[in-house]
């Protein structure tokens, strides 16, 4: 990654547009790859997809299953068919899929919000909270509540994401009856739209605290790490002799310069996320791309297969993508992407 | 909630799309006409043409929209469909349907033998694999007046009538399908049949809509309005749905076995396992019988009194069916009881297996096995532990591969495997479902569900081929239990359990399972209260 | 030793390891405390903690947890282990290439690590493992095929950071062949932090194996913690304790791990423990 310095606010046009073009440079190569890696992967596999779709109607033939092969293109040497494939994916065809009748990309389309929305949640709910816990310990480092902090901090962490998640439904959903255990909506009841915003945000409450648990346990424990680094500074002595109040040294000086680190790894921490993501969809049922990763492996539905993984690797680049912009807008003195 | 998570809903809550389901039941009083039904369809069918897809989903929805000529009792027997009376000539070779006057399709056209011709001889030959086996044995097909078929075979083959319920031989249009690419023909959008209910909307991943076809030939029916079948794809929400009554009806897996218990009790559900007749799904442990130890009588013997099969009925399939005791299910045409049998006896099993030289080894085992796991869910994965088990226990000791789906179909139908287990479904007559099992002339590499464990018996082969031309009941039926005893003492492979389902059907609903195929029927003469 | 003499002063760390010694005391001598192979059906099903001879109680088809969880513990560790293995000497590998030669190579080997670290890693895993099958041997391959990234990392950056010290320049230029600089001079001075991360990687290597079984794409024949969550999860309401018990397992022992990869990480260098922990 290039790190272009700044001096003037020229400078700063400029560099937007070369990160921009980096990024998408960046992007497609990355789409190229993958598309070709999973392809490769996947059909190095043994199994038939035909196999599948005809022995499911009760006595199949050789006549239907060849039917089924030139139908679904099945009986095209393996490098034909990729180079069809990506030459597809660049036009943002991505095929068809066997079991559900539908465009691939329709399918993706249809389960992007659901994912986007707990993937996006969890993440802001991890940095934020994270960012606050991590303050407040860091300013009250050596008090108990500090280490009553960092007890917490190790649990969670340490915490299998999908464990954390059937903890949480058999307390707040099985035993209280608080919270919806599954699902995205309450099916079969009207709703006005206000309703409607209640009864998703409801559903969505546990799968993203349970996403978000062990991120924002890693974030807490670097903002608070970074926090004390910070205040121990000589910029930070110099503002106290100065006069400032705590609060605001807090809020001006120490939060701004303690929370790159935290952004930078919440960055990298971004595959992890999504790859969680599949995990807590399973839990919850909650129709994203996730559960469909799973539904499609299981079917050995190549097409879908091959276009969530994308789908979701795309996610992990716009996830990367936010973290560099915060990091820009804080301190934006400092450089685009910090050196790893 | 900030804004930015406010925005994210509003794009998320206008993609899944609310309002404009009806909410329940409309209860209209006193009258037994009116009202919606709320039940469950999973998983989501590809499509609802049952012709051209015969996959469990599309069969369950598509009975509604598609009718076939006849309809069968829960002894099989057949009554009226499309047909309201039926010859058959003595030589069995000429069978002559004689159609109800004022059938009409959902567009509005007139159905007649055209139509039913077409369906027969030219699209299900092309398109259902099950159907071309049967049907491949009409010699001609003619149309004397409109309202009369007569099929003529080319060799007596008594089973032909059991071929004419709403899943194996749906009539579809002539009109809109002949002539063109069947797959491909854009009125498959739209299902165009002659059933009771018509296809008005498809929303997918939430909801089909269906609703009452006006012209429907039974007068008075359907008595429902509309039937709506709802798309949710985690069992735990299915029961939930049930439960609180969003939907009134389910079947086959919708509810899991160890549910069945508990939601039996609540007041408002009647649970019922009958309206699976037709079907019959027998689960048996299948022997690849070209593979030592496979290939030797005695090993298959030791198998079967090795396993406990009430045991594993009661733990694995929570008492939902019933022990098998051979190759034809209870419930099936023909079925003999009176065939050798089994109990759970270590013993008995680890004195066939020392006969057969099979000692067991400083460890106690006496052959490694390697058993693929159907990826169908929990009963077989649970299954196949419970089977390692108790094979484990005479020195069998199975080695479980986990497969996907694709993977499991092309190990099964390639004879790649040693073990594993299968769900296969009967047809009502042997000679439609059964017999595929066992025969050499099925023994075809590639396809799955016919003779995949490659048993060859020619005794076996012309007791199935001379049951399925006799012309008498009692000839058939004699033929059979000779043929039932046969495979017993042989055990080709080892049948472990007749499996039921649950259907919970609200109190409320009235003759929602009427024939042998339960829930596929056509729901005309369902009512509410 | 002053090492191991800091450690054992370092109270987390201390704690960490204890766990972790009855950890792998509980996997040791698991054949003895259940001697009964934990697959067997000894009991009636869905019997809670402490009825009679099962401790944890039993699942659905009357298998004893306890057992289970003794068992698990030897496939947790060893699964651990092995993947942590395989990933050490990939990234280690790939990092020293990058680290020491630098330039073109370095950038080539830097953008595929990038590649893998956007890809989100568990999902490969789940293609790894469905494509070559849910065995032990493939588990153990897809956990260190993802596992890797980090350690790559920072064994470049260590490398990169050694590089230029005199005395590797010094054994340049008397012309030892890069591979013996790189085994006599470099790696043993960076094997500290690639230590820590390394046992911190067991931890992670732990919780992605018993996510995959816990989705079923473990081995059918290992009775591993993530196993016995995911066969409780549909009877949930019934059996409680089939989920709790085992999660609580994976907790301590990935807790443990991490405790005691910490006070490893403060005692071995206390200097770069900051930038270990961030990467």
């Amino acid at each position: 990654m290039s790190i272009i310095a700044l001096d003037a606010k020229g400078g700063r046009g400029v560099a937007v547009v070369l990160a921009i073009a980096g990024w998408l440079a960046k992007f497609v190569a990355v789409v190229l790859v993958i598309a070709t890696f999973n392809f490769v992967l996947v059909h190095a596999a043994p199994g038939d997809p035909a196999q599948v779709i005809a022995g499911q109607s009760g006595s199949a033939d050789a006549k239907l299953l060849s039917q089924l092969r030139a139908e679904y293109g099945l009986d095209k040497p393996y490098p034909v068919q990729l180079a069809t494939y990506l030459k597809r994916i660049l036009t943002l065809d991505l095929g068809f899929s066997y079991r559900q009748q539908r465009p691939v990309l329709s399918l993706l389309l249809e389960r992007l919000p659901a994912t986007l929305l707990l993937t996006g949640t969890a993440f802001l709910l991890a940095l934020l909270v994270g960012v606050v816990l991590g303050t407040l310990a860091g300013v009250r480092a050596g008090t108990w509540s500090d280490t009553l902090f960092t007890v917490l901090s190790l649990l969670l962490y340490a915490m299998p994401v999908f464990w954390l998640g059937l903890m949480l439904v058999l307390l707040f959903s099985v035993k209280l009856e608080w919270l919806p255990a599954f699902g995205y909506v309450t099916i079969g009841v009207e709703m006005t739209p206000l309703q409607h915003i209640r009864d998703i945000a409801s559903h969505l409450l546990l799968p993203a605290v349970s996403l978000a648990a062990v991120y924002l346990a890693i974030y807490a424990r670097l903002m608070r790490s970074s926090v004390i680094e910070v205040t121990h500074q000589d910029f930070i002595k110099t503002a106290r002799a100065k006069g400032l109040k705590q609060p605001r040294i807090i809020a001006r000086h120490i939060l701004r310069n303690a929370i790159l680190p935290v952004v930078t790894v919440a960055g990298m921490q971004a595959g992890a996320l999504v790859g969680g993501a599949v995990v807590i969809e399973t839990v919850f049922a909650w129709p994203g791309l996730g559960r469909l990763t799973y539904d499609a492996v299981l079917q050995r539905d190549y097409p879908v297969m091959l276009g969530v993984f994308l789908a979701m690797s795309i996610i992990v680049i716009v996830l990367n993508l936010v973290t560099d912009a915060i990091y820009r807008l804080i301190d934006p003195r400092v450089s685009l992407r910090a050196a790893s | 909630m900030n804004r930015r998570e406010f925005a994210k809903l509003g794009l998320v809550a206008g993609a899944v799309g609310i309002g404009g389901i009806p909410l329940g039941l409309t209860r209209a009083a006193g009258q037994t006409s009116g009202g919606t039904l709320n039940t469950i369809i999973q998983p989501e069918p590809p499509i609802l043409v049952t012709a051209l897809n015969q996959q469990q989903p599309t069969l369950t929805l598509g009975g509604k929209i598609y009718e076939s000529l006849l309809r069968y009792d829960f002894d099989l027997k057949p009554i009226p469909g499309l047909a309201q009376s039926w010859e058959v000539s003595p030589d069995g070779l000429i069978y002559t349907f004689k159609l109800f006057p004022n059938i009409t399709f959902h567009d509005g056209t007139p159905l007649t033998a055209d139509d039913v011709i077409f369906s027969v001889t030219k699209m299900l030959m092309e398109t259902h694999a099950r159907a071309r086996g049967t049907f491949a044995r009409v010699d001609s097909a003619e149309a004397p007046d409109p309202h009369t078929v007569v099929f003529r075979l080319k060799t007596p083959f008594a089973p032909f009538l059991g071929a004419f319920d709403c899943t194996t031989a749906p009539i579809v249009p002539k009109h809109i399908y002949d002539g063109t690419d069947y797959r491909k023909n854009p009125a498959n959008a739209q299902a165009i049949g002659c059933g009771p209910f018509k296809l008005k909307e498809w929303v997918r991943g939430s909801h089909v809509h269906l609703v009452k076809h006006e012209g429907y030939y039974r007068p008075g029916e359907p008595h429902l309005d509309e039937i709506i079948y709802r798309v949710i794809p985690d069992s735990a929400s299915r029961s939930v749905a049930l439960e609180q009554g969003t939907v009134q009806l389910t079947q086959w897996t919708d509810v899991e076995a160890f549910d069945v218990q508990r939601l039996s009790k609540l007041p408002n559900l009647d649970m019922t396992t009958k309206g699976y007749e037709f079907f019959a799904p027998h689960q048996w442990l299948e022997l690849n019988n070209r593979i030592a130890p496979m290939n030797d009588k005695r090993f298959r013997q030791a198998v079967m009194y090795a396993i406990d099969r009430k045991a594993l009925l009661t733990r694995v399939f929570f008492g939902l069916g019933k022990v098998a005791t051979g190759p034809v299910s209870s419930k099936t045409r023909f079925y003999e009881k009176d065939v050798k049998q089994y109990e759970y006896s270590l013993d008995k099993a680890k004195a066939l297996l020392d006969d057969m030289g099979l000692k067991p080894g400083a460890d106690g085992k006496r052959v490694t096995i390697p058993y693929l796991v159907p990826p169908y869910g929990e009963i077989y994965q649970r299954s196949a532990e419970f089977l390692r088990q108790s094979l484990g226990r005479v020195g069998i000791d199975l080695q479980l591969q986990g497969i996907d789906l694709a993977g499991w179909a092309e190990k099964c139908s390639n004879w790649d495997f040693s073990m594993t287990m299968n769900l296969v479904y009967q047809f009502g007559d042997p000679a439609l479902g059964v017999s595929r099992t066992y025969i050499t002339s099925n023994i075809r590499k590639g396809i799955l569900f016919s003779n995949t464990a490659g048993y060859s018996n020619p005794e076996v082969d012309r007791l199935f081929e001379e049951a399925a031309v006799a012309t008498s009941d009692a000839k058939r039926q004699e033929l059979y239990s000779a043929v039932q005893k046969l495979l017993v003492e042989e055990i080709p492979i080892v049948w472990l359990v007749e499996q039921d389902y649950a259907n919970f059907i609200d109190k409320k609903l009235k003759n929602v399972i009427t024939t042998a195929i339960g829930v596929h029927e056509t729901f005309g003469t369902v009512s509410l209260g | 030793m002053d090492t191991l003499k800091a450690f054992l002063r370092h109270p987390t760390g201390m704690i960490g390891l204890v766990i972790l010694v009855a950890v792998v005391a509980l996997a040791a001598t698991a054949p003895a405390l259940f001697p009964d192979d934990p697959w067997d059906m000894i009991g009636a099903p869905f019997q809670p903690p402490l009825s009679e001879g099962l401790w944890l109680g039993s699942d659905m088809l009357g298998r004893d947890v306890a057992a289970g969880i003794a068992y698990g513990a030897r496939v947790s560790l060893l699964i651990g282990v092995a993947s942590t293995l395989a990933a050490v000497f990939v990234g280690v590998v790939i990092g020293a290439i990058a680290g020491y030669f630098g330039g073109r190579v370095d950038e080539v080997m830097m953008r595929v690590t990038e590649l893998f670290q956007t890809i989100p890693g568990f999902i490969l895993a789940i293609l790894l493992v469905t494509t070559l099958g849910p065995t032990l041997t493939n588990v153990i391959v897809a956990i260190g095929a993802v596992s890797w990234p980090p350690l790559a990392r920072l064994t470049r950056a260590e490398f990169l950071r050694l590089r230029g010290r005199e005395f590797v320049q010094a054994a340049v230029c008397q012309g030892q062949p890069p591979f013996a600089v790189v085994l006599r001079h470099i790696l043993p001075n960076a094997i500290s932090p690639i230590i820590v991360t390394g046992s911190l990687t067991i931890a992670t290597a732990i919780l992605i194996e018993s996510a995959l079984s816990f989705m079923g794409l473990g081995d059918p024949n290992l009775m591993s913690w993530g196993f016995m969550i995911g066969a409780s999860r549909t009877v949930m309401r019934q059996a409680w304790w089939m989920s709790v018990f085992p999660g609580i397992a994976i907790l301590l022992t990935v807790l443990a791990i991490n405790l005691v990869g910490e006070g490893l990480n403060d005692t071995l260098n206390p200097r770069i423990a900051r930038r270990v922990r961030t990467a």
